[in-house]
């Protein structure tokens, strides 16, 4: 009698516990009690341990998945097997915020695990000849990441003894301050680096995102394109700057992010598949999070951060709005579309924000985190950040380039003749697309909200 | 937000920019009063050399968009383009080629 | 150095070879279950104490020798919990990967990694 009505349990008993947990807290701080624990502490125990940058990582986490469980209620309903598809988007989900929110170093490389065998499984979905190969792509390359992640733990637990984030910076950081420094240690940083590096598809690890992001359903290439690469680029600043302290392979950050910048927008010019297009774009704009993290100032890290966020909010908008071009049309390829903006207007105006926020032009949010990073590179003042600071305005009006050319070969220009019963995408789904539009727009006329979402994050990160 | 010799303030550069296409669309419609000589119909067809091509069929290929920025960018995508070729074993030896990369970077950036 | 470090290493490297250089996804696989059982010959090595004994508390124990005498004479038993999480989580990448060689075999009718590229550029 209550098992047919049983999945509502599913948004029940959050809710109920949501009230709940205030309750919970003043009965604890009534009794003393400070955390629930199973009785060990760390560390010995796994804890969970929150801080600036973690807050903005799960807010990012938060909102995308969110935002896409609601766009895949539209995009994925001619699909079947949709059950599986939820468990699925809720352990990427999971996954995620388990990385974002722990703080044992294990803890962190299972939760990897989960969030990317997940997505391994979402990618190749629909299960026709692109997907799986698409899918089998991503897993290999992805499998060889978490191996060295593995092992750059296994080699951290046999140097010091402790798999706790906290304990292990305290005691790498005297090991790191006898000189002459043991060999073991830029073996680690470099496999964790290498490890998370395939994740956020840094450039000579960067060749499995455009078939991954071509072949998956839009709702899981915008959640990979938002929170899977936020997360990849979180764990290696955790690992990097705070765990290892190695400020100094700050310059090889900027190297690598100016190689992925001009790389990704290169090839994202002569692309004919869309997907394939904001793909290639979204390897760009982590070349530029890359360069604004790799300045090693405060204001490169918080430049480098808030168009972390500003990234996940614009390239979600993006593939959304390629998911509802082809939910109407069928098809994605640049060469048999043409003239839908008279259509499917909102989406067309949509798609225009996201463009614009996404070449930095004002007042769109893209503007003010790219300015940040230009100043960043100016004031540091020596001759490479001078030169990346010019690479990289060039490679913004690349940018601005190829989302021209994907607008006007899409909404612009003639429409063929089987294009013109094409209706306006469902309401359900511009919702969350008008969400994320509306928050470029306020986050560029204010961007004093993202910095202060940001200030906090750079100072737990301890660089100045 | 103050950068060094510079001022940025979002709510008056955008106050600024929607009065700029005020003036720019107002300007448009004053322009408008004269009469401006049209083509004949003849000169809009879109010309395919010689043959009849309804303007719907028309459309301009996406891979030649940029034509002019690859002729610049020539070294890159003469050599770099080719080697996405889509066979995993050449982006294995990529990632391997890459974790060299970084151990050496960060061997020599730590030292 | 031990002689497990030295195996493990070159179990490590084999797999990474045969990752590499075979062309048949069921032998890629093959060289990612051979990489991640070298590392777990690694991690279980770290914990190893010469003439250890097994790291399982009974009531004997207790009474006999001291829990401070236990703890000097026990192998570490952490390593062993990581590598039956990672064994585990193996177990589902490799469930996942064979299931995804069999559609590609229906899709393209080879499994030669050369071959399965019609997503290119």
């Amino acid at each position: 009698m209550i098992f047919p009505h049983a999945p509502i349990l599913a948004i029940v008993i959050p809710l109920f516990a949501a009230f709940l947990i205030p309750i919970i807290s003043i009965i604890a701080k009534r009794f003393g009690a400070e955390r629930m624990r199973g009785g060990w502490s760390p560390p010995w125990g796994i804890n969970l341990s929150i801080n600036g940058l973690n807050l903005l990582i799960a807010l990012i986490i938060a909102s995308i998945g969110s935002l896409v469980a609601i766009y895949s209620v539209v995009s994925m309903e001619r699909d079947n097997g949709l059950d599986k598809y939820y468990t699925l988007l809720l352990l990427v989900i999971v996954g995620c915020m388990g990385v974002a929110l722990t703080g044992d170093i294990f803890n962190l490389y299972v939760f990897f695990e989960i969030m990317s065998i997940s997505a391994y499984a979402l990618v190749a979905f629909r299960r026709n000849w692109g997907s799986i190969e698409a899918g089998i792509k991503y897993l290999i390359i992805g499998s060889l990441g978490t191996a060295f992640i593995l092992l750059g733990i296994a080699l951290a637990y046999g140097l010091v003894g402790s798999l706790n984030i906290a304990d292990l910076t305290g005691k790498i950081t005297e090991i790191g301050a006898t000189q002459p420094l043991p060999v073991i240690i830029p073996l680690m940083l470099t496999l964790f680096i290498a490890g998370f590096g395939i994740k956020i598809a840094m450039v000579p690890m960067h060749a499995w995102l455009p078939d991954a992001y071509q072949a998956a359903p839009s709702a899981i290439s915008a959640l990979l394109a938002g929170a899977t690469t936020a997360i990849g680029l979180y764990a290696m600043l955790r690992i990097s700057y705070m765990l290892f302290g190695a400020v100094a392979i700050g310059t090889m950050f900027i190297i690598l992010g100016l190689i992925t910048m001009v790389a990704g927008g290169l090839m994202a010019l002569v692309q004919q598949d869309l997907k394939r297009l904001l793909a290639y774009s979204g390897i760009s704009q982590m070349g530029y999070v890359l360069l604004g993290v790799g300045f090693a100032t405060a204001a490169g890290i918080q430049g480098g951060l808030f168009h972390l966020l500003n990234n996940a909010i614009y390239k979600v908008l993006l593939f959304m709005c390629a998911g509802a071009i082809i939910y109407r049309v069928g098809t994605s390829n640049m060469d048999k579309l043409g003239g839908l903006g008279k259509n499917m207007p909102i989406t067309a105006t949509l798609f225009i924000i996201g463009g614009l926020a996404i070449s930095g032009v004002p007042p769109f949010n893209g503007f003010a985190s790219k300015w940040m990073i230009y100043v960043a590179g100016i004031e540091a003042g020596q001759a490479i950040t001078y030169a990346s600071t010019a690479i990289a305005v060039i490679m913004s009006a690349l940018t601005l380039a190829y989302f021209l050319k994907a607008i006007n070969l899409i909404f612009l220009g003639q429409r063929p003749m089987h294009l013109r019963e094409v209706k306006e995408a469902p309401p359900l789904m511009l919702f969350p697309m008008l969400i994320l539009a509306v928050l470029c727009v306020v986050l560029g006329i204010l961007p004093g909200l993202g910095i202060d979402l940001v200030q906090p994050a750079q100072s737990a990160l301890g660089v100045i | 937000m103050e950068f060094g010799p510079g001022i940025w303030g979002p709510i008056a550069a955008t106050v600024l920019m929607l009065l700029g296409a005020i003036i720019g669309y107002l300007v448009l419609i004053i322009s408008r009063r004269y009469i401006v000589p049209k083509p004949s119909s003849e000169k809009l067809k879109t010309y395919a050399c010689g043959e009849e091509l309804k303007p719907e069929e028309a459309h301009f290929d996406s891979e030649h968009f940029y034509s002019a920025v690859r002729r610049v960018f020539k070294p890159f995508y003469k050599y770099v383009q080719p080697k996405h070729s889509g066979i995993l074993s050449t982006y294995l030896l990529w990632v391997v080629i890459g974790f060299f990369i970084v151990l050496i970077a960060v061997t020599l950036s730590l030292r | 150095m031990s002689l497990n470090y030295i195996i493990a290493m070159l179990l490590f490297t084999l797999g990474i070879y045969c990752l590499l250089f075979k062309r048949n996804l069921i032998k890629m696989i093959i060289g990612l279950q051979v990489m991640t059982n070298g590392l777990h010959l690694f991690l279980i090595s770290l914990g190893y104490r010469t003439d250890g004994i097994a790291p399982i508390l009974s009531s004997q124990m207790l009474a006999g020798n001291g829990a401070a005498n236990f703890a000097a004479l026990a192998v570490d038993p952490v390593p062993q919990a990581l590598v039956l999480t990672s064994i585990v989580i193996n177990i589902c990448t490799m469930a996942l990967a064979l299931s995804l060689a069999i559609y590609a075999y229906r899709h393209y009718g080879t499994l030669n990694p050369f071959e399965i590229r019609r997503l290119r550029g």
